[in-house]
């Protein structure tokens, strides 16, 4: 009899382990990136989202700052690995490891990817640059004089545009802004030439006729509200060496966090991307939806961090050499 | 006509629903606490309640993050009158009139004349949202780097010219101060960094916040403890009025300022920060009696309270029209906007026309519900004054540290808060202004970045400063207030003035 209860019992415990007790409280997510930002919207929106099916609140919190949203993934990871604790990022953070923002490297996350939005090369309408040929014509014929508007050296678009420039074998007069939406705006009061965004950020512009888009920098074209915007891969065969270098935003959680949570957060990240509301906004402001964790996920960013890594150092912007932190060259 | 149909049929609908009320008066409540607190911003009590509305419709959600928004903006003004140290960088150039005021006729007349001020600044401001947004958008799109450089150095100066009581050039120095203090970190443009001494704390430069609490907090409580000064005058008093009459008489002063605060707003980037000073600054050009500001104007105030909350109309202007934000918050409203299947930009007046005056509905709530809270909140407030010196002090002393430490819960503003504090109190003790020390960090990285990215832009040619009509009139402006302090120009200038004031005297 006694046996038999201590049986049931371990039986029982083993069950609602089985069952997850995960999680417990509430969870706190750490952003990297500022409030109001396409991180920090899309984290409160899947949040949102995976909140009531892990029946707990998830609160989201911003800790910005350092180099490339360091001090938010020093916080982040600083936090115990219990599950409790989420990391809000973008694809942007692989580069706080060189730029000697942290000591880590970005292998020590899972991660979840809820979406990203291409980039695209767009002008004014009122310039003369009417198609991607247009413009790398006057650039190969004056270069270094065209004004190329981009968030700041080691962005994704910077990254983009230095891969245009080397696949185009074109120079452009590169001008940094402390983000998307001014760099949107230097082409609206004529100050630079050319920007590249991605399209979530221009889609309204592009509507609106204010800008016009030139070219996708992913293979394939787009079409945004009836018009087909081409890929640029197409037209310079020497691109696809260098490019998509595709946006992600999404979250992470420890790799040493126990296996229950994360499988918790698994099922209920898979669940909030199949909600209508997830759907509805990814499709309304063009981004294109990922939904990849685990292993397919961790090699998405261990590619972008190799990527960034030796950009930057090629650059020159680099502060910690790629090799010293382990990082393989990419091919 | 049809519009302003809609803008009353809006009211109704929102006033119809009880839960709106509430969610209203919550927020703005909510909102004036934020921006009372030190170290707890706008913005950030506009991302805490993007959150916990997430689950709630579309205009639920816009009433409680635009009221939390009014609330926040006029909040900030409470301890700037109260204890002369402001709640946010946006309410500085309020204590300056606001503290000697409420030490001479009471705390509650300074909130009761603020307290109007900033609802009617509000309410302008919202008027030009509804009818001049294209106009202003225009306007705001003749800001290029070379403007932006020149604007932020307009701030610095203007603060620095106003603030001192002593030499003006102390003034300067105080700015030119803070602008080395916003350096430190890494370049915004190339990464590099500066002045960080391999420390990564200082990667991302010096926290506003923590520069804000440790150059207004510490120096006032360090002062309040050595001279046992009383606060204010602890007046009894049944009820704020909002004396009408007062505001009635500073009428061209609350136009002219709503006009400056629309109008900074509206250019993406700034805001209610340096609104409040360039009001200051013009209200007192205008003044029949400039020699006053700094003693207790009742105008002085007015100034900077409407102009500061005129503000938030004119961030909404280019996040409605082109998806730009105005200002910080604005910038979180956005982003609130989106989850809610929102987009702001040029396409949503297009499609949802009626968005824009669905918002100056709120707005207008926003402001009402704000000037309630505000009158009957100030009646109490004042108590707070006649907490015993010593039992006060420490209390707002830990709140420093708090709200140092909240805003990215970083123990290193800690360390930065009280090192500013000390020397702050340095400078104050030898008669420096520490206004311009805060608004040179403030604005430092925009003009250090603006400066450097206009001469990319042009390749080293300082030129379009002179062909760039906006960048001109900055620039003439800026060399008017600088030579208008040195010695002989001054008298060369009022020796001018006289000739030809008597010429004009004699022709007559």
């Amino acid at each position: 009899m006694k046996k038999l209860i201590t049986l049931a019992s371990a039986a029982l415990i083993s069950m609602a382990a089985q069952a997850g007790d995960f999680p417990e409280r509430n969870i706190t997510t750490v952003v990297t990136w500022g409030a109001g930002g396409g991180t920090d919207t899309m984290n409160r929106l899947i949040m949102g989202e995976m909140a009531p099916k892990l029946g707990v609140n998830i609160n989201v919190v911003n800790v910005t700052g350092g180099v490339s949203g360091s001090a938010g993934l020093v916080d982040g990871y600083g936090r115990a690995a219990d599950g409790y604790s989420l990391v809000g990022l973008s694809e942007s953070n692989v580069a706080a490891g060189v730029m000697g923002g942290w000591s880590n490297r970005m292998d020590v996350f899972d991660y979840f990817i809820v979406a990203g939005s291409p980039d695209l090369i767009s002008v004014s309408t009122k310039t003369d640059y009417k198609s991607i040929e247009d413009l790398v014509t006057a650039a190969k014929a004056n270069p270094g004089s065209i004004k190329a508007g981009a968030a700041g050296a080691g962005s994704i678009h910077h990254l983009n545009l230095l891969a245009f420039m080397k696949g185009t074998q074109t120079e452009f007069n590169f001008i940094p802004y402390d983000g998307s939406a001014p760099s949107q705006n230097a082409v609206l009061t004529g100050e630079v030439e050319l920007v590249i965004t991605s399209l979530a950020e221009q889609s309204q512009l592009i509507q609106s006729g204010d800008f016009r888009p030139l070219a996708m920098l992913v293979k394939d074209p787009v079409t945004v509200k009836g018009n087909e915007i081409p890929s640029a891969l197409a037209k310079y065969d020497d691109l696809n060496q260098y490019l998509p270098i595709s946006q992600s935003i999404g979250f992470a959680i420890r790799k040493d966090a126990p296996k229950d949570a994360k499988v918790a957060i698994a099922k209920a990240f898979t669940e909030a991307m199949e909600t209508e509301k997830v759907k509805t906004f990814l499709d309304q402001n063009y981004y294109v939806a990922s939904g990849q964790f685990g292993k397919e996920a961790n090699a998405t960013f261990s590619k972008l961090e190799a990527l960034f890594a030796w950009t930057l150092a090629d650059l020159g912007a680099a502060k910690v050499s790629p090799d010293s932190l382990g990082i393989a060259k990419p091919n | 006509m049809q519009d302003l149909a809609h803008f009353f049929i809006s009211i109704a609908q929102l006033l119809s629903q009880p839960v709106i009320i509430l969610v209203l008066f919550c927020s703005t409540f909510m909102g004036i606490i934020f921006g009372a607190m030190p170290g707890l911003t706008a913005t950030l009590g506009v991302a805490l309640l993007t959150t916990l509305t997430y689950s709630f419709n579309e205009s639920i959600a816009l009433v409680s993050l635009l009221a939390m928004y009014v609330g926040a903006v006029y909040g900030g003004s409470y301890t700037a009158i109260l204890l002369n140290i402001p709640g946010t960088a946006a309410s500085a150039a309020t204590a300056m009139d606001g503290y000697p005021m409420a030490q001479r006729d009471g705390a509650g007349r300074v909130l009761g004349l603020t307290t109007t001020a900033s609802a009617i600044g509000t309410i302008i401001g919202m008027l030009f949202v509804v009818l001049l947004s294209p106009l202003i958008t225009k306007m705001a799109l003749q800001f290029t780097s070379f403007e932006y450089f020149l604007l932020a150095l307009f701030g610095i100066i203007i603060s620095g010219t106003l603030t001192s009581s002593d030499l003006v050039i102390k003034g300067w120095i105080a700015g030119l101060i803070g602008l080395w203090m916003s350096t430190i970190g890494r370049d915004q443009l190339l990464m590099y960094p500066r002045f960080t001494f391999g420390n990564p704390n200082l990667d991302s430069g010096l926290e506003v916040v923590a520069v804000l609490i440790g150059a207004f907090g510490i120096p006032q409580i360090i002062t309040a403890l050595r001279a046992r000064v009383k606060l204010a005058k602890p007046v009894r008093i049944k009820r704020v009025l909002p004396e009408f009459g007062t505001m009635l008489r500073n009428l061209p002063t609350i136009i002219r300022s709503s006009l400056i605060g629309v109008g900074i707003g509206a250019v993406p980037g700034i805001g209610e920060d340096i609104a409040g000073w360039v009001s200051y600054g013009t209200a007192k050009k205008f003044s029949k009696t400039p020699d006053e500001f700094g003693t207790g104007l009742p105008e002085a105030v007015i100034s900077t309270e409407t102009s500061n909350n005129a503000c938030i109309g004119g961030a909404m202007i280019p996040l409605l029209t082109l998806g730009i934000p105005g200002s910080p918050p604005a910038m979180m409203l956005l982003g609130a906007l989106m989850l809610h299947n929102i987009t702001p930009g040029p396409m949503l007046l297009i499609e949802n026309p009626n968005f824009i005056i669905e918002v100056a509905a709120i707005l207008l709530l926003a402001s009402v519900s704000m000037w309630i809270c505000g009158i009957t909140l100030a009646r109490y407030v004042t108590r707070i004054l006649e907490v015993p010196q010593t039992l006060f002090m420490p209390v707002i002393g830990l709140l420093c540290v708090i709200g140092s430490y909240a805003l990215g819960l970083k123990i290193f503003n800690l360390f930065l808060m009280l090192p500013i504090g000390l020397l702050s109190y340095f400078l104050i003790q030898m008669k420096y202004p520490i206004a311009p020390l805060v608004i040179g960090v403030i604005l430092g990285p925009m003009a250090d970045t603006s400066l450097r990215r206009a001469l990319m832009v042009s390749q080293g040619s300082i030129a379009p400063i002179f062909e760039r009509p906006v960048s001109l009139a900055l620039f003439s402006i800026i060399v008017l207030l600088i030579l208008s302090q040195i010695p002989w120009f001054k008298s060369l200038f009022g020796r001018v003035q006289r000739e030809i004031s008597s010429k004009f005297h004699h022709s007559h």
